[in-house]
């Protein structure tokens, strides 16, 4: 038995699946694809799929990735990547099969490209980047958090770009910790009001827990 | 394609996912290529109109012509109607997110009464004019089909063009000659003479109603030359000439019916009268079961569902249901799928059918003997036995099934006090009947649930004639079913008859509730088949305001040679046979199902020949 990655984009209409959502579209279009994938054996057979690190609603990403099971010894990936993306929806595409490396808990952090359509946006970051500490509230699964931004995301550095400015953010992402860039966008539209909804989340990479590229 | 604005209202609405489109399986053309696009809107919530098959059907059939386009738009939920009205958003459709309006062609289905409000939503957010006669050169043809349009007369006013029958040839008729008539720049009333030469076509437009001093109507005529007085159904005169879909759009958001699905037959040949369903769909054609297993084993595959369902109005009375079963059944186990059957009868449900149709849990099985007693059911003509409601509940039972429910109507004509006890008496007599079998599944206990319905008389059934009752009466009779349930393994569910009340007022109404429904539209009304949004108190003020009484429409005994609403809209059946049929339901005789005796309803006309070859036995 395999496990096998997939990596797709999930940007556009699709940015807008949920992860529930998400499960059954993937198991629907691996039945269509006909790849050998493994059923559980249980009373109810189902395709096996994890996905990593779920996103949260309406954000972009060029980096996700679900493992399933096939008991084929030596797949073709490039036949499994095309027979996946001639089932997808609009904004999924499938950008590389390969058999599963380190698995999922291993991830530790996730980069994020942030687009601003907001002209006060890179006024609003040099004001955060001088301050002592920027206390936002999390949900976790224990009730409220609080989490300090400022010791995970010291300083912020805006290009200017066609919509406005851009800035990448390196943040935790592991099952102990994962910080999201809405976190960041809930601070500075409540101390800044700059709605965050003008701004675009787009995940990039993921990184292992050890600083090397997850793959 | 996807602008800031949209993304800002997706962003403060639940579920976005139904506002995206991009699902798998849907069209996307190349718009500079196409010469006619149609929106296909259907008035209701994403999750409900995405079950519906109608619109798979012929969402299918236009985009196989390569120069058309058909579209996907739905009623946007209260919180993305608010936003779109806060942001300047016009509606839009799902596959290319260009606004509504642009589109050749505007269609509604209209699959229940309790929608119109929502097509005057959906126009306004369109920003295409409520009423056809203010509609100019510039706007979208606005059209109409599904049953509603049987009597679609208090919303006829809105609609350009209304549709009888079934769609698959005549809505490619109508795109044919709007692609026709954009290349020749034909001014819009010349299209619309044109397009009432198309079989079941009715331009609302090219006829005048008068009325009686007391508000019945007087003459229904044409107001054009060469316009038919009584504009007939169209119908497939073979379900075999065309096929069922073998791709549907597979929603990402769950529907309420997500599923595979074909049909198998259409019409019904069982005649229960109150059933309107049962009437307009006749007559009945069945599809082979060799290109039903064809057509549904291309579509799992195309789909990658794991689930299809064989649908009709009553998929039991398929002459070749066994050999569908044996030919699906070859191949669904080995590709995950499981077979389920919607609606199954009392009178022809076996072991066998249970085997064959591998439902993943057996928890629950649904009949429907809609009256309590032998008496009320005859005069239903739903002809179904309590020996036959025994047999088949033993039959479940003992395969393993310990919770049964019961559809069951109230309000329905000549019922008494006696007939909503025999409710009870049928429902507890199925529990003691669960424990008298010494093989019922073992240490678990049994859970009947009876649903119990407002009747609403519908036109073109026998019970057109017939007054609805009361809300108080209705009332009653709930609080009488109540009393008489004495176990705890019957549950009891009703609704409240307010909405049942106002269906009834708009399935027998006329062309001038269309005033009252758009002021109730222009105060708040809308998603009024939606229990949390009916305002039956501002219903109530429209239509005082318009001076018209909803009893007379609801509660008035319609005379048997009244000219009604709907005289101009022949659905095949034969006023004579809805009035023979009033007659024997009011002395309590039963009327034998079509494919055993025909009973000369009319609707073999449609066919140009008898429906059946009655020397063979069809009904096992």
């Amino acid at each position: 038995m395999n496990t096998i990655r997939i990596w797709f984009t999930k940007t556009g209409e699709a940015s807008y699946i949920s992860l529930l959502d998400l499960q059954r579209v993937m198991h629907r279009c691996l039945k269509r694809s006909g790849l050998p994938v493994w059923y559980t054996m249980g009373f109810n057979p189902h395709i096996y799929l994890t996905f990593a690190c779920p996103l949260p609603l309406g954000q972009e990403s060029l980096t996700e990735c679900v493992d399933c099971k096939t008991e084929q010894e030596t797949p073709d990936f490039e036949a499994w990547k095309q027979a996946l993306n001639s089932v997808m929806p609009l904004g999924i595409v499938i950008t590389k099969v390969e058999k599963a490396g380190l698995k999922a808990e291993h991830i530790g952090f996730a980069r994020y490209t942030v687009t601003s359509r907001d002209e006060r946006m890179a006024g609003a970051l040099q004001e955060y980047n001088a301050l002592p500490s920027a206390i936002v509230q999390k949900k976790s699964k224990r009730g409220m958090k609080e989490i300090d931004l400022k010791q995970h995301i010291p300083e912020i550095h805006a290009e200017a770009c066609a919509e406005g400015c851009r800035f990448t953010l390196l943040l935790p992402a592991s099952d102990t910790l994962n910080l999201n860039p809405a976190l960041l966008l809930k601070f500075v539209e409540e101390h800044y009001a700059i709605p965050a909804v003008n701004s675009d989340v787009l995940r990039t990479e993921f990184l292992a827990k050890n600083g090397e590229k997850f793959c | 394609m996807f602008t800031p604005k949209l993304k800002e209202a997706l962003d403060h609405v639940q579920k976005p996912g139904r506002y995206t489109g991009g699902e798998p399986g849907c069209v996307i053309k190349d718009k500079s290529k196409v010469d006619v696009r149609m929106a296909f809107c259907f008035p209701d919530t994403y999750e409900v109109g995405m079950s519906f098959l109608g619109e798979k059907i012929l969402y299918d059939i236009l985009n196989q012509h390569e120069n058309w386009w058909c579209e996907r738009v739905f009623m946007p939920w209260t919180d993305m109607k608010a936003e779109m009205e806060r942001l300047h958003m016009p509606l839009y459709a799902l596959e290319s997110k260009d606004p509504v309006r642009e589109f050749d062609i505007v269609g509604f289905t209209l699959q229940y009464e309790l929608s119109y409000t929502n097509i005057l939503a959906m126009l306004e957010l369109s920003g295409i004019p409520f009423y056809s006669k203010d509609r100019d050169e510039n706007d979208p043809l606005v059209i109409a089909g599904g049953p509603c349009v049987c009597n679609g007369e208090p919303v006829a006013p809105f609609f350009d063009v209304m549709q009888l029958g079934e769609g698959e040839n005549m809505l490619q008729s109508i795109c044919a000659e709007v692609e026709k008539a954009k290349k020749e720049h034909l001014p819009r009333k010349e299209l619309l003479l044109r397009l009432a030469k198309i079989p079941g076509v009715y331009i609302p437009a090219f006829y005048d109603v008068s009325y009686l001093p007391d508000g019945r109507i007087e003459k229904i005529r044409p107001n054009e030359p060469g316009i038919p007085a009584v504009v007939t159904k169209d119908i497939l005169k073979d379900m075999n000439s065309y096929e069922p879909p073998r791709r549907f759009v597979v929603p990402m958001v769950g529907a309420v019916q997500d599923r595979a699905s074909v049909e198998v037959l259409r019409g019904c040949v069982r005649g229960c009268r109150f059933c309107q369903a049962g009437f307009l769909y006749r007559p009945m054609r069945e599809r082979s079961p060799e290109l039903l297993d064809s057509a549904a084993h291309d579509l799992c595959r195309n789909t990658g569902y794991d689930e299809i369902s064989l649908s009709s109005l009553s998929t039991s009375d398929h002459s070749g249901l066994e050999e569908i079963l044996d030919r699906m059944n070859t191949w669904a186990e080995g590709e995950h799928v499981s077979l389920s059957l919607p609606s199954l009868r009392v009178d022809n449900f076996s072991e066998s059918l249970i085997e064959k149709t591998n439902r993943v849990r057996k928890s629950g099985l649904t009949f429907a003997p809609e009256a309590g007693t032998q008496r009320l059911r005859d005069v239903i003509n739903k002809n179904v036995t309590w020996e036959e409601i025994e047999r088949t509940c033993t039959i479940a039972f003992r395969s393993g099934y310990t919770s049964v429910k019961l559809y069951f109507m109230m309000g329905l004509p000549t019922e008494t006090m006696e007939d909503i006890e025999g409710i009870a008496e049928t429902a507890q007599r199925v529990v003691n009947l669960y424990y008298s079998l010494p093989d019922k599944p073992k240490g678990k206990s049994v859970q009947v649930t009876i649903s119990v319905a407002c009747f609403v008389p519908k036109p073109d059934t026998p019970f057109q004639f017939c007054p609805q009752d009361t809300k108080e009466m209705l009332e009653a009779k709930q609080k009488h079913l109540l009393e008489s349930v004495h176990s705890k393994k019957i549950k009891v569910n009703y609704h409240a008859s307010d909405t049942s009340y106002l269906e009834a007022v708009f399935a027998k109404g006329d062309r001038r509730l269309a005033p009252v429904i758009l002021d109730a539209y222009r105060h708040g009304c809308y998603f009024d088949g939606w229990e949390e949004h009916f305002k039956y108190a501002e219903w109530l003020e429209c239509f005082d305001r318009a001076g018209l009484d909803p009893q007379f429409y609801s509660r008035r005994v319609i005379g048997l040679d009244e000219v009604t609403p709907w005289s101009h809209l022949d659905y095949g059946v034969s006023h004579d046979y809805l009035v023979r049929e009033y007659q024997k339901a009011m002395q309590g005789v039963t009327t034998r199902p079509c494919n055993r005796a025909c009973s000369g309803c009319g609707a073999n006309h449609l066919l140009g020949g008898p429906c059946f070859e009655y020397d063979q036995n069809l009904v096992h």
